[in-house]
This record gives structure tokens, sequence and C-alpha cells, in this order.
């Protein structure tokens, strides 16, 4: 595993251990209720389940279908602000 | 058979696919897989549930801080050592692998076992099946699962969608009429009559019924009655959310509620006006005591922390530090309190109170306004540190003596709901202690006190000064938003005339942690504007008009976010913000 990969799996290590990523994700969840991006996947799902019908549509369709638009529609400023944050935390907690 | 297959459909639910119920009306049958599929079976034996459990505590939401260790050094794949990808767990063997590139399907294939479990969101999946399953057993693990470890991170109860019970669906099948609430449906509106001088408990009545939490509780039926008799006032206020939401659009007579509170609070029996301000402590006062059964049982015995629903959403903490003048040193009390009564500009008590060398601008009665007055000047003038003069001496706990000393009042703890109470006018102990012996009968001084009371008098010459013989009060609410239960609230202030105030308010100048990081030294420059926890909603506007002997009270509130309406007595109407905004709350 190369050096960026390791680094990612021990901030995620740290995050875990102290409840931060807990944390992260409820602000994560409100901002993205705030910013309307959950009602605007929501109704990208719905599209995606009337197209395969809703007999045949599998999680994976669905994961498939919504995935890239979801990233996509991501605010820049909540990305900002969670970055903030994680950077103020590892700030905090370097070893 | 059909109706079983629904009630499972609706219990197993992963997080990914909830959606679905709102998707799929009621009564379709059921097209999603049934519940479950018969390669759990392989699964279910010995002490598969425990061993269920730990996986979901270890794994998926781990509460404890021990757990959290364990989930952050073994979670990330056996094949690449990744932890992103949609981590899989397998349910039968210690074995983690990515969904995403398929090295969790490699292991199923290989070994033969066919579930595994999602550890984002602890959903179980079926390679045999191809898709996620929803065993009901699993679910109610998975659930309780999820709850405990809330629980224990201090979460508290956190939303999830509502899933009805197999009674509850009987239910709604025995009733097939729905009602729709559109932006412009008028439900939850009703007119009062006036039984006799009774505008003053209609217009709170109308504030009560429209405070959410409030409505929320009485409509879904919180109250546990333990009264014996029919005179719980809990009981009638139940009744009165029943009729205001029942779609009857005649007035109600509120004749039952009258009699409980003549009964319950014998100071505002008769027929005479009564005070709004007065009206509404004492039915909260009745409200709160009459609860006693709907909090858990835990804190019954403890009056000051009371479950009820009252205390959860009116009961704030107001902050009282008194510093002695010598020693510095500060003895803090915490009281309970449902209102905040702000003096006014105007006032005959000093709006700013002196202090030594102290910049007041409305001294004794006779002020000069300066433009008109917010309800921000009004609460900083309520939390500005009041030095406690010569004649007031305190005992101070560190000097071991009487010295002078100031006081200053903050809030510790913010209510849900804010009510604020303008004293619009004065009771007559004050006015005629303070204004005769200041103004010496002199017009002149009356005439600044006359202009706030104006508004309320019909006569508005110096004699009528001294006639006040009880005070009008005005009443503001404002409510903080909770976004499911999650705290963020707005704030909106409200300004009448001559003390105007805003739709939104926000209240962290006047807290007590506020108050403390300035004396630190550290001023916050940025406030966070995400922090949304102090801020308000004006949501109602309690109104007198008139003169003390023949007023009215009338009350504005406010329905879906941003519709006003002017409540008087029987009569309902629209009312558009600046009528609300411009009343002398």
């Amino acid at each position: 595993m190369n050096k960026e990969l390791q680094m990612r799996a021990t901030i995620n290590q740290k995050l875990i251990e102290m409840g931060e990523r807990e944390r992260l994700k409820e602000l994560l969840r409100a901002k993205l209720i705030e910013c309307g991006w959950r009602d605007q996947l929501k109704a990208h799902c719905k599209e995606v389940i009337k197209e395969k019908g809703i007999e045949n549509v599998t999680v994976e369709d669905l994961v498939a279908g919504v995935t890239p638009k979801g990233r996509a529609l991501v605010p820049d400023s909540v990305k900002k602000e969670l970055l903030q944050r994680i950077r103020a935390f590892l700030a905090q907690h370097s070893t | 058979m059909s109706g079983l297959l629904q009630t499972q459909f609706l219990a197993s639910n992963s997080s990914r696919t909830r959606f679905l119920t709102s998707v799929t009306q009621l009564d379709v049958a059921s097209v999603m897989c049934p519940a479950g599929c018969s390669h759990v079976n392989g699964f279910k034996v010995d002490n598969w549930k425990q061993n269920l459990r730990v996986i979901y505590q270890c794994f998926v939401w781990s509460g404890t801080a021990e757990t959290r260790r364990r989930k952050a050094k073994s979670c990330m794949c056996h094949m690449c050592g990744a932890h992103l990808n949609r981590l899989h767990s397998c349910l039968y063997c210690v074995f983690f692998g990515c969904f995403s590139k398929k090295h969790i399907h490699e292991h199923a294939k290989n070994k033969r076992h066919n579930l595994a479990i999602d550890l984002l969101y602890g959903g179980i999946y079926c390679f045999a099946c191809q898709d996620y399953i929803y065993d009901k057993d699993m679910e109610q693990i998975a659930k309780e699962e999820q709850r405990k470890a809330w629980k224990l991170q201090g979460a508290g109860e956190k939303f999830s969608t509502w899933e009805p019970t197999k009674r509850e669906l009987e239910l709604l099948r025995h009733n097939p009429k729905r009602r729709r609430i559109t932006t412009n449906c008028t439900i939850g509106l009703r007119g009062l009559i006036n039984l006799g001088n009774t505008c003053f408990m209609n217009c709170i009545v109308q504030a009560l019924t429209h405070t959410p939490l409030l409505r929320d509780f009485f409509l879904s039926d919180r109250h546990k009655c333990e009264m014996q008799s029919n005179s719980c006032l809990v009981c009638e206020m139940s009744q009165l959310f029943q009729e205001f939401y029942s779609g009857h659009r005649s007035p109600h007579i509120p004749f039952r509620l009258l009699h409980l509170v003549w009964t319950h609070a014998r100071h505002l029996a008769g027929y005479e006006q009564q005070d709004a301000h007065e009206f509404l402590i004492a039915a909260l006062d009745v409200l709160h005591r009459h609860c006693k059964g709907d909090d858990n049982g835990k804190k019954a015995n403890n009056p000051n922390h009371c479950n009820c629903i009252i205390d959860q959403i009116f009961t704030g903490g107001l902050q009282s530090d008194v510093t002695c003048q010598v020693c510095h040193g500060v003895s803090t009390t915490i009281d309970p309190f449902w209102d905040i009564s702000l003096d006014l500009p105007g006032s005959s008590m000093p709006f700013w109170p002196l202090s030594p060398g102290g910049d007041s601008t409305v001294v004794n009665g006779e002020g000069h306004m300066t433009g008109s007055t917010t309800l921000t000047d009004c609460l900083r003038r309520f939390t500005r540190p009041e030095h406690l003069g010569s004649s007031a001496k305190i005992k101070c706990g560190g000097c071991h003596s009487y010295q002078e000393s100031t006081k200053q009042l903050t809030m510790k703890k913010l209510p849900i709901v804010a009510c604020f109470h303008l004293k619009h006018l004065e009771q007559s102990v004050w006015l005629k202690g303070a204004l005769v012996d200041d103004r010496r009968g002199e017009p002149a001084a009356c005439s600044s006190t006359s202009e706030e009371l104006l508004k309320l008098l019909t006569s508005g010459s110096a004699s009528a000064c001294h006639e006040q013989s009880s005070s009008s009060t005005v009443l503001d609410f404002w409510t903080s938003q909770t976004m499911r239960f999650e705290h963020s609230a707005k704030l909106r202030r409200k300004i009448t005339t001559y003390v105007s105030f805003p739709l939104e308010l926000d209240m962290t100048p006047f807290m007590a942690s506020s108050k403390e990081s300035r004396v630190n030294g550290q001023y916050q420059q940025s406030v966070d504007v995400l922090n949304n926890d102090n801020k308000y909603s004006l949501f109602a506007v309690v109104n007198h008009q008139g003169t003390l002997e023949s007023g009215h009270y009338t009350s504005f509130i406010r329905q879906h976010k941003d519709q006003w309406f002017k409540c008087d007595d029987a009569i309902i109407t629209k009312a558009s913000i600046k009528d609300v905004l411009d009343s002398e709350g």
C-alpha cells in the first residue's frame, strides 16, 4: 500500500477511535439535508426505480445509478466545511 | 396473507431503501423481496443472535471507546487493505472485503459463505439472492444495536421514519379518509367565542395551540392522565387540540376550559378583564402540576427537574451573578423561568440602571427616546450589570462583611419557547410610588410616560396616568424550530411599535456563556453562523388595545412558516407580516 493510502487509513483510524467520524457524519447529514441535496437525490432515486421497474430494481442498480450524481451534487461549501473540520481535528490531535 | 406481507415489508427496511415506503402505497401488495430469504436459515443456528449483536456492536455501530478502537484497527479489506469501497464483513467467518472491488464476492464464492453485512449501514447481503435482504429478526437486532450505540454516544433518540404497527395499519384501513396538509389549508385554526371578557384567555389559547411542540405532544396522545376526577386541565387541553384540528370552521366555545381555569386558578375567576400574562403563567402552572403522569417517573420528586412537556418546552434558567465590589467574588444562583418580563423605556423605572458614571439616557421617566427602541435594547438592559446601591449591601461570603455589589442577569439555559412580556403598563404601586414622588405633580414628567400609555389609553391626559390600576401586558412568543431531534433553532425578533421586535432573534449575546467569554477576554468575533442553538423564530404575538377598564386582547399567530393570522375572539383573518411587526406587541 502506498504512502497516501497508508495515511488515509491512519487518519480514518484516528477519526473512528475518537468518535469524530460519527460526529462528522451527523454534521454532514444535517448539512446535506439543509441544502436540499437529500431531496434531489431522493427524486433521482425514484427516477431510477421508475426506469428499471420496481419489481426488478436491486440495490446495485440504485448505487450505480445514483452515486455519480450524488457525488457531483454536493455543494462546495459543504465539502470545504467538512475539510476544515477534519483539518482542525487533526491539528488538535497530532501525535 | 397479504396483510401479513405488508406488515413485514414495512417493518423491515434497510436505510438504503427506506424511501420505498413512500413510493409504494400502503394497500399495494408487497413487491419487494419477501422478508428475508431462505438462505438465512443456514445462519440462524446456535447462538446466532448474540454473534450478530457482537458484529453490530464492534464493527457497524461502535458505541464504546473500546469497540471504536477495535473497529479502527481491524476494519479493512483482507485482500487490499482499503477501508473504503463499501466494506462488508462475512457473517460466517472473520473476513472483511471490499464490495465495490468484489473482494467479498470472491470470498463468498470460495468459502460458500453467502451472507455478508455492510459495515456502513448494517444491511445484510445475500450472495445467493444477489441483493440485500430484510429478515425481520435481524432487522430487529440491527435497530436495537443502533439505538444502543446512539445512546452511548449521547446522541439521544434520533429520527427514524415511522413504521406503523399492526394495530395502526388496522386503524388506517378502517378509517380511509385522509386529510391533506397543503400550504393553503387552515387546519388548526379556529375562532374562540368570548364568554364575557375572556379575550385574554382566548389569545393565550391561540398561542398555545399553535406552539408546534405542544401541538405535536397533544396530537400524538402523549398525555396519560392520573387524575381521578374530570378536572384535569391537560386532558381539557387535549380535547381543545382535537377541537381545533377537527376541521370545523365554526368558533369553538371553550366553556369547559374556562370552568377548569376558574377552579384551579381562583385569582383569575370572575367576569372582569384579566391579564393575559397572568393567565399564561397560571395556565402553565396548572398544566405543569397536572402533568404528573407524563414524565418517566424518574425525576418526579424533584421540583427543579420536572420532565413534563411544559417544563421541556417553556422552562429556561436565569442566572443571577452578584459580584462583590471589594473581593470580586461572585455568588451565582440559577432560577427557572417561564417568561422574561422586560421593562420599557419611558417607564418610571430608570431604563438604564444607574451605575457610577452611568450613561443612562432615560432617567426616572423623563426620557427622550432616540429613535425607536428594539427588543434587543430591552434585553441588553435586562442583562446589564446593575450596581446595587449602598443601601442594598450584600453579605459577601469572601469578605465576610457587607459590601456593595453589582448584580447581573444572564440566560443560563434557553427554553425552547421563549415568552417575552413587554411591560407596557406598570403596576399601580410603582406608578404611584415612583411617578408621584419624582414628578411632584408636574405634568411634563408624566408626558413621556403617557406617550407610552397613549397607545393603551383613550385619553392621554396626565390624570389618566394616575388611574392605572393594573398592568397591561404584551407577550411575544418565540420558538426554536428543531429539525427532527437535532438542535437547530432559528430565532426571530419582532419589534413592536415603540419597542420594535424582529421576526428572528439571536439570544447568544445574552447567554451566561457569552458573558463569561467576554470577561475572559476572548471576544468571539466570528459568530459561528452554523450554530443555530440560540436563535428563535417568532410565532405568536398578543396585543392589548384600549384602556384597562375597557380593553381588548387580540393575537397574531403564525401558521405554516410564513402565514400569519389575526385572532380576534371568534374572528380569524389573514394578516400580513407587516401587520404583525407594526403591532405594539
